[in-house]
């Protein structure tokens, strides 16, 4: 009894310099941030007052707050469903290749070493300058559509460099997945006359259901987040056609009525919504994982 | 003995020299300046070095200046959050339209007593104090309307129109000359709002002079001046393509291309139009808001403005720096590289070419001082032109929006 007392006290011990870094940056804000969000602070008076659930009530008739948040439904569908799908079917493409596996996993894994920033302002130049000059002097008419401008397109425009950001990392963690899987299961399923197809629906994908687990539940919490892509490719606009959660928040934050309250009160509601979704995704996918 | 005598004479002569250098050693201050224009930065960053140089002969101190520059889009945000963490840097620029709200914050030093507050022109002064007190030291100050190509208006033989009527037979001439009337550049949201900034500022100087007091009262509406409308759809019908892929900065190297006759934008791109075309003959034109040619004015106003933070460690060398701003032998010197306007007795330098365009409108009467709309209306109106400009909103819906929104802003403030 006692050593396994002693035994629980170094692993606290263990654990306490990543448990105090939680704690003081990100428990302690989060928490600290309900407070704030029952006030009328606007980050620069030194003083504000306590106007308890009021921003609470004023949240559920904010049209711009849940115009944002209908935008962002859409983008979370979206990008989860998309980019799991391609990182799955490139992690399945490299790992059935005998040669050159390296270069491949390299080139499709660069993306992510990018800062989201600088790779948004790259990919401006390609949506502002590139596809206008393949348009006009490369005849590709297809590609003539306002990117930035136009509310669907700029949709498309803002999922493919989400896209282009996050499937290399997910890739990864499908093939980890992938090389986990015994040759043997799979030899033992082409003798007894399954196609690949079979093979990948009755063998494989059982298989890496943990990894499909933890990279849902990865994209479901950043693309809740997203913030860094639109605000450096539309800026949430035209208008706020493109605007995210997020970037709604940081709008009430820093611009206009410089409202610090109140957005904090969109935090918070924000951070509910999450908390809702990833329970009933991690809830239906462990008891996935549990029938098999 | 000798020995002895010799170390201890060594000794005490290097002790000597020790605490003479310590005696002679200058004071050292670490000064921390946060400026929102990194176009700038080499200017100031030569200007703080000057600064530097001067205190360390005249003062014996060894200032380390810091300037830090983040982009504009992102300043105002930093500044707060600097702020609001206790972090705040000795100097900071902000809008002078914000020193309201900074001031109740607490977060301006009263430099009314300083020798830059006498140097500076009475109407500058005056923009730049509340309750009679000099609360920064204004840095730009502007007379602006719309940019145009005077090449391009001289080879279609054309005057500057000064009424709506004349705007629109400038448009038909230029098109019939195959030149683009307007460069349109909409990718960021201030620069479309600088369109209701100008057409606005003109109305309520000339024919709705009370709307604005009325619109902080609740009484007035946006349909009282839906007339800025027409102006404002002239200039999207009229415009280069794709102007939601065009940021400000592309738009002003454009149209010093020549790829636009007319730029609604401040004197403030001249710097980026000049450098891509060092042969442009750039002019400023007021914005004709409808036929009474009393409404045509250009923007006279004192924007980016530097105020000292109130509990900085450092503050004799913060109001040293001020001052320094506004220093009788170096200032000209800084505010011409810069291009800023002169705005103080010790600026004794010619003002660029294109900017006395804008100083004939001031000197005829045909000039407004830049109205003070709440940050939030400023905000909305760059969102809802771009939602005009690809046909998301209708104007009825922007009158609607822009009046609750100043209503809000009432609210809250």
């Amino acid at each position: 009894m006692k050593s396994k007392r002693r035994q629980n006290q170094i692993l606290l011990l263990c654990v306490l310099p990543a448990l105090s870094v939680y704690l003081v940056f990100k428990l302690f804000p989060a928490v600290s941030g309900i407070y704030y969000a029952m006030t009328d602070w606007n980050g620069i008076n030194r003083e504000f007052g306590f106007v308890g659930f009021s921003n609470f009530i004023e949240v559920f008739s904010d049209r711009n707050f849940w115009r944002s948040v209908a935008f962002t439904f859409r983008y979370v569908a979206v990008v989860t469903l998309v980019a799991n799908a391609a990182a799955l079917l490139l992690a399945v493409a490299i790992e059935s290749r005998r040669r050159m596996k390296g270069l491949f996993r390299t080139i499709y894994y660069m993306p992510n070493m990018i800062s989201m920033v600088i790779g948004g302002y790259m990919w401006m130049f390609i949506f502002t300058r590139v596809v206008y000059y393949l348009a006009d002097d490369w005849g590709m008419k297809f590609l003539d559509v306002s990117w930035i401008g136009n509310p669907s397109y700029a949709f498309v425009a803002i999922v493919v460099v989400s896209m282009w950001g996050s499937v290399g990392y997910l890739m990864i963690i499908y093939m980890a997945a992938l090389q986990g899987i015994s040759p043997q299961l799979r030899e033992a399923a082409q003798l007894d006359g399954a196609g690949s197809f079979a093979v990948f629906r009755r063998i494989v994908f059982p298989l890496i259901r943990h990894a499909i687990t933890i990279c849902v539940f990865w994209t479901l919490n950043s693309a809740f987040q997203v913030f860094d892509v639109i605000y450096v490719l539309t800026g949430g606009g035209p208008g706020r056609a493109t605007q995210s959660v997020a970037l709604n928040i940081y709008e009430e934050a820093f611009t206009g009525n410089v409202r610090f309250g109140y957005a904090t009160t969109k935090s918070t509601v924000l951070f509910v919504i999450v908390l809702l979704v990833t329970l009933v995704q991690l809830r239906l996918m462990r008891r996935k994982e549990h029938e098999m | 003995m000798r020995k002895t005598l010799s170390a201890l004479v060594a000794l005490a002569m290097l002790l000597g020299m020790v605490s003479l250098a310590a005696a002679e050693a200058a004071d050292e201050v670490e000064l921390n300046v946060m400026m929102s224009f990194p176009r700038y930065m080499e200017q100031w960053e030569a200007y703080a070095q000057q600064f530097q140089e001067k205190m360390l002969l005249e003062q014996n101190v060894k200032v380390t200046v810091n300037i830090e520059m983040p982009s504009s889009d992102q300043y105002d945000s930093l500044l707060q959050a600097r702020l609001a963490g206790d972090d705040a840097p000795d100097l900071y620029t902000l809008h002078c339209n914000n020193l309201g709200l900074y001031n109740k914050a607490g977060h301006l030093t009263d430099l009314s007593a300083q020798p830059l507050a006498d140097k500076l022109y009475p109407d500058i002064k005056t923009a730049v104090s509340i309750d009679g007190k000099v609360l920064a030291v204004p840095l730009e100050s502007m007379a602006w309307g719309v940019l145009y190509n005077k090449d391009i208006f001289e080879a279609c033989e054309l005057a500057v129109p000064r009424t709506l009527t004349e705007l629109r037979r400038a448009c038909e001439v230029l098109t019939e000359n195959e030149y683009t009337p307007f460069m349109l550049a909409f990718q960021e949201q201030w620069v479309p709002q600088l369109m209701t900034a100008l057409t606005l500022g003109g109305l309520v100087s000339g024919e709705k002079g009370d709307w604005l007091d009325r619109m902080y009262t609740d009484e007035a509406s946006y349909e009282e001046v839906r007339e800025i409308f027409d102006v404002i759809t002239l200039i999207m019908q009229n415009g280069t393509a794709r102007a939601m892929e065009e940021g400000s900065q592309q738009g002003a190297a454009d149209f010093a291309v020549g790829k636009a006759a007319m730029f609604v934008q401040g004197t403030w791109a001249a710097s980026t139009i000049m450098e891509a075309n060092p042969d442009m003959r750039l002019g400023v034109l007021a914005l004709p808001v409808n036929d009474d040619i009393g409404c045509t004015r250009v923007n006279l106003s004192t924007s980016t403005v530097l105020a000292v933070y109130p509990e900085t460690p450092e503050m004799e060398m913060a109001l040293a720096f001020a001052n320094y701003v506004l220093d009788d032998a170096d200032s000209s010197a800084l505010f011409e590289s810069c291009g800023f306007n002169p705005l103080a007795t010790c600026h004794d330098y010619p003002a660029a070419f294109w900017v006395e365009d804008a100083s004939a409108y001031v000197a005829e009467g045909y000039a407004y001082r830049d109205l003070v709309l709440p940050s939030a209306v400023t905000d909305e109106q760059g969102k809802l032109l771009q939602e005009l400009y690809v046909g998301t909103v209708t104007v009825d819906e922007i009158i609607e929006t822009l009046d609750a929104t100043f209503q809000n802003a009432n609210k809250l403030n």
